[in-house]
């Protein structure tokens, strides 16, 4: 019974939307937008994969490619790695776009990510950018605004909701009618969106997680209608719904991410990587400089080589001592740096949480770190890459550095700088260069990222209490 | 003819309702708190820059007084470079955070450096920044719609209008003087905050001036597009809120659909060089010298720098034990090899940043965006430029040390008294007046 009266009044509404012309416009629109984003979206990021995965490719290749050199030479020529974007990203691109996706591997440095998109956008995509998740997330609620703030309002203001209501209909029955019409015309703007997410399950990603991300979009749009529905119930006139639902529009989609961001900086302020380096040096320079095998900074090393394999000289020890200085150095130094680099995230990662918070706020701000969060595209994520992509390095330029110690005699090498035909000598086979492991980039498993977001669904689900709260005053209070 | 009396009149009127006091104090604590927000980053920048001179010079010292020949110091000594927040900076944080803003280098292959990149914390930098920019290009626009899009319709709703415009004398007057009384405390909601702020960061009148200008513009903007919906003939028939939405959706038309449109028109128009190619080009050559013939670096070195034909010979006793001639050769044509993709590079970030210039033409929050950061030295203009002073560095960086190297072998630390110091430079005053303004 309650259903039937609601399904009539979900119906007339909707005669109504699509007899105005401003209602079926803005869902024109809507549906219009979220398409276009998806398709452009789609495209780019299928494009960026192939181009990723080819560069990724080139690079081993060239790398293997390399003719017979100085093992340590190889530790300078480097390595390049490419993060392939997540299937989700076709949705939520989330930090991509501003980290860079190229990092060039080498020895003794740890260097930053490369070539942001962002840089090349001429600032026209900073507020507003031609992503589903920022449609969904930021312009679908303005728009679920434009169609619904009257939609209770203007029965009371034509005089019709006295009538309604004294023909028996209920106010949950009608207040559930107008609920469904506007849930309905927000499905106008989820259903692409769904229809994506439900594309990317195929495609790799693992289901209950594209399910749990499809669930957290749904929710969010189902929080604003309730939110919409309950405000035009409350307030007397259009005219105050309107208002106060544009405000709170502004106040959560546009002002509070910005401003977590703006607190977050202030309050924790990060330290540069430069800034960051100068202490790096200064630590490292107590470790001694791998390439110079008389740094007092070996001497005990030295010495225990020599106790080892008992003998007097480095010249008759049975392996190269200028890559056991390297290899130990090197790995003195990647400790080093991974402490710092680590530090540096976990300021990043305190900065974000800072930022984060601002969900209890506005659950445009909690959907936001459940999307990056889940779709692979988060600072999570991205710290992944960068630790994934240090691993790989000390893997290659410790790998070359035990080719130096076991393949390349010691005194060739001393030797190497005297004449062309010494340095010729001073060289390893080029098939050593097919250590380099393959580098394929995967986020986190769905599991893990499922329970990173586990604070930010706690987030959600408090807006979920609130709104659920708004409507029963709205029901109490509906008045003629 | 508006008279004062009539101002006076609707002064009175707006001001007594509760709604606009309240709308008047959220502009002017958004406006503050943005204010607030870049002024605090950027004297957080500016400390940074201040804390990394002095380490600076500490490290470079230390390494001058601690090697013994021009090719180690070259090796082992930074330089830093930095692009200072100007005293408008905080207003319009612009492209400083995706952008670098401070780079150390030193005399490798500069191609290899560059494009590092000390930026902030991704995740802020996507979220976006809370600045004044942001207020008055992106939210200032909506409360203008709140404030004047039933100026009419609600004297209309509450049966007044008729008596209103019979009872004025000029019925004109009434309208003018309620749309000026509710926009000059708007106006100094927003820009009173930005003066004092402005003043207290020593910043000139000129650019103060020229930020108020901006922003009043822009407020005049949005009212006639606002008070044009509203007197629309089409639109007569239409409610209040009929019409705000209208309003909004020309806001979303010029402030969204406007820029990602054209984003998007921009990355299909120019093209643009993978940046990765730059890198491993230049990789590949610094590389491979090492593999092939030394003359083969020196005759590709020498076209560009013939000055130094008659003196590439090597002698150990005299150049110290490497040949780091040779070396930083082999560096300068890896840069001259990668010079033309990363000519290209920067060409189209400019490209590009000159069609959003025309397309901010229909896009007033766009406009006044990039007009501040113009005005506050944060475009992507003055950020190209930081990077070109950078090269400008790195060359007289190369032009100092290969003096030294080539020509007068014998290590000296009173020759260091002539080491090339970065200092800074603004965008020249000739070539801001070509920017779109």
């Amino acid at each position: 019974m309650i259903l039937r009266v609601a399904n009539t009044i979900c119906a007339e509404q909707w005669r109504y939307w699509l007899r105005t012309k401003v209602a079926a416009t803005v869902l024109m629109l809507g549906a219009v937008l979220t398409l276009a984003a998806l398709v452009v979206n789609a495209f780019h990021i299928e494009e960026a994969a192939h181009a990723r995965e080819h560069l990724q490719h080139k690079a081993e290749e060239r790398f293997k490619a390399q003719p017979d050199k100085h093992p340590h030479r190889m530790v300078h020529y480097g390595h390049y790695v490419f993060r392939a974007p997540t299937p989700l990203s076709v949705i939520e691109p989330g930090v991509d776009t501003y980290t860079g996706n190229a990092i060039f591997l080498e020895g003794h440095r740890q260097n930053s990510a490369m070539f942001a998109e962002q840089r090349q956008s001429a600032g026209l995509t900073r507020f507003s950018s031609l992503t589903p998740s920022f449609l969904a997330l930021v312009l679908a609620p303005l728009f679920i605004i434009l169609i619904g703030y009257g939609s209770v309002s203007r029965e009371r203001e034509a005089g019709t909701l006295t009538l309604l209501l004294s023909q028996g209909t209920s106010r949950s029955q009608l207040l559930l009618g107008k609920l469904l019409a506007l849930a309905a015309a927000s499905a106008v703007f989820l259903m692409p969106l769904l229809l994506a997410c439900f594309y990317v399950a195929f495609s790799g990603e693992s289901a209950s997680l594209v399910a749990l991300f499809s669930v957290s979009y749904a929710v969010y749009f189902l929080l604003w209608t309730v939110v919409v529905t309950a405000c035009s119930a409350l307030f007397e006139k259009s005219s105050a719904s309107f208002t106060i639902l544009i405000v709170i529009w502004m106040s959560a989609c546009v002002l509070l991410p910005r401003l977590g961001s703006s607190v977050a900086t202030n309050l924790a302020p990060s330290m540069g990587k430069l800034e960051a380096d100068f202490k790096v040096e200064e630590k490292l320079r107590s470790l001694g400089d791998g390439h110079d095998v008389n740094d007092p900074a070996f001497k005990k090393l030295k010495q225990d080589l020599l106790a080892k394999y008992n003998v007097d000289s480095v010249d008759d020890l049975p392996v190269n001592f200028r890559g056991v200085v390297a290899q130990y150095s090197e790995q003195r130094q990647a400790e080093v740096l991974s402490e710092f680099a680590e530090n540096r995230m976990q300021q990043e990662l305190e900065q974000a949480h800072i930022a984060r918070q601002f969900g209890w706020l506005s659950p445009t701000v909690a959907i936001r770190s459940i999307s990056t969060v889940l779709a692979g595209t988060s600072l999570e994520t991205h710290h992944r890459f960068l630790r994934e992509a240090e691993a790989l390095r000390l893997e290659f330029v410790q790998g070359l550095n035990k080719v130096h110690v076991e393949k390349l005699d010691y005194k060739l090498d001393m030797n190497r700088n005297a004449s062309e035909e010494a340095a010729d000598k001073a060289v390893v086979d080029a098939s050593n260069w097919a250590l380099l492991a393959e580098f394929k980039f995967e986020p986190e498993k769905s599991a893990v990222r499922i329970s990173n977001a586990n604070l930010y669904f706690l987030q959600l689900l408090f807006w979920v209490g609130i709104t659920v709260l708004l409507l029963r005053i709205a029901v109490r209070r509906l008045n003629p | 003819m508006m008279r004062f009396n009539d101002i006076k009149r609707e002064a009175g009127f707006v001001f007594g309702h509760r709604q606009f006091k309240l709308t008047m104090l959220v502009v002017l604590l958004l406006s503050s708190i943005s204010l607030w927000a870049g002024f605090a980053e950027m004297q957080e920048q500016q400390a940074t820059i201040e804390r990394l001179l002095e380490k600076d010079q500490v490290e470079r010292d230390a390494v001058i007084n601690h090697q013994s020949n021009y090719g180690m110091v070259a090796y082992y000594s930074f330089h830093l470079t930095y692009a200072p927040p100007t005293s408008l900076a905080f207003a319009a944080v612009g492209e400083r955070d995706v952008f670098p803003w401070k780079h150390r280098i030193r005399m490798l292959a500069l191609e290899g450096q560059i494009y590092e990149s000390d930026t902030d914390n991704p995740e802020l930098a996507f979220l976006g920044r809370f600045d004044f920019a942001f207020v008055t290009s992106v939210l200032l626009p909506l409360f203008i719609i709140l404030l004047l899009y039933d100026l009419k319709a609600k004297e209309r709703e509450a049966r007044r209008f008729d008596l209103l415009n019979v009872t004025a004398r000029n019925s004109h007057a009434i309208w003018t003087s309620r749309v000026i009384v509710t926009l000059v405390p708007l106006a100094l909601a927003v820009l009173l905050p930005f003066v004092a702020f402005a003043v207290l960061n020593g910043a000139e009148l000129v650019g103060i001036v020229k930020v108020c200008a901006i922003v009043i513009a822009n407020i005049a903007m949005w009212s006639v597009i606002v008070l044009a919906i509203g007197a629309a003939k089409r639109f007569s028939q239409f409610s209040a809120t009929h019409l705000a939405s209208i309003m909004l959706g020309v806001w979303l038309m010029t402030t969204v659909v406007v820029p990602v449109t054209g984003h998007t028109i921009i990355n299909a128009l120019v093209d643009t060089p993978e940046g990765g190619d730059i890198v491993l080009i230049q990789r590949e050559a610094v590389n491979g010298a090492w593999d092939k013939p030394v003359e083969e670096t020196w005759s590709a070195f020498l076209k560009s720098h013939p000055q130094w034909t008659h003196y590439t010979e090597f002698d150990p006793k005299r150049d110290s034990s490497f040949n780091w001639k040779w070396y930083y050769a082999f560096q300068q044509v890896g840069d001259e090899k990668a010079s033309e993709l990363s000519q290209s590079y920067q060409a189209s970030t400019l490209k590009k940043d000159e069609i959003a210039s025309y397309i901010a033409w229909v896009s007033p929050s766009l406009l006044t965006q990039r007009l501040l950061s113009s005005a506050a030295d944060t475009d992507v203009q003055a950020m190209v430029h930081y990077e070109n002073s950078v090269r400008h560095f790195h060359a007289s960086l190369r032009d100092f040390y290969y003096n030294r190297m080539f020509k007068a072998p014998a290590f000296s630390l009173e020759s260091f008294e002539q080491l090339p110091q970065f200092t800074p430079q603004k965008l020249k005053d000739s070539q801001e007046n070509t920017d779109e303004n």
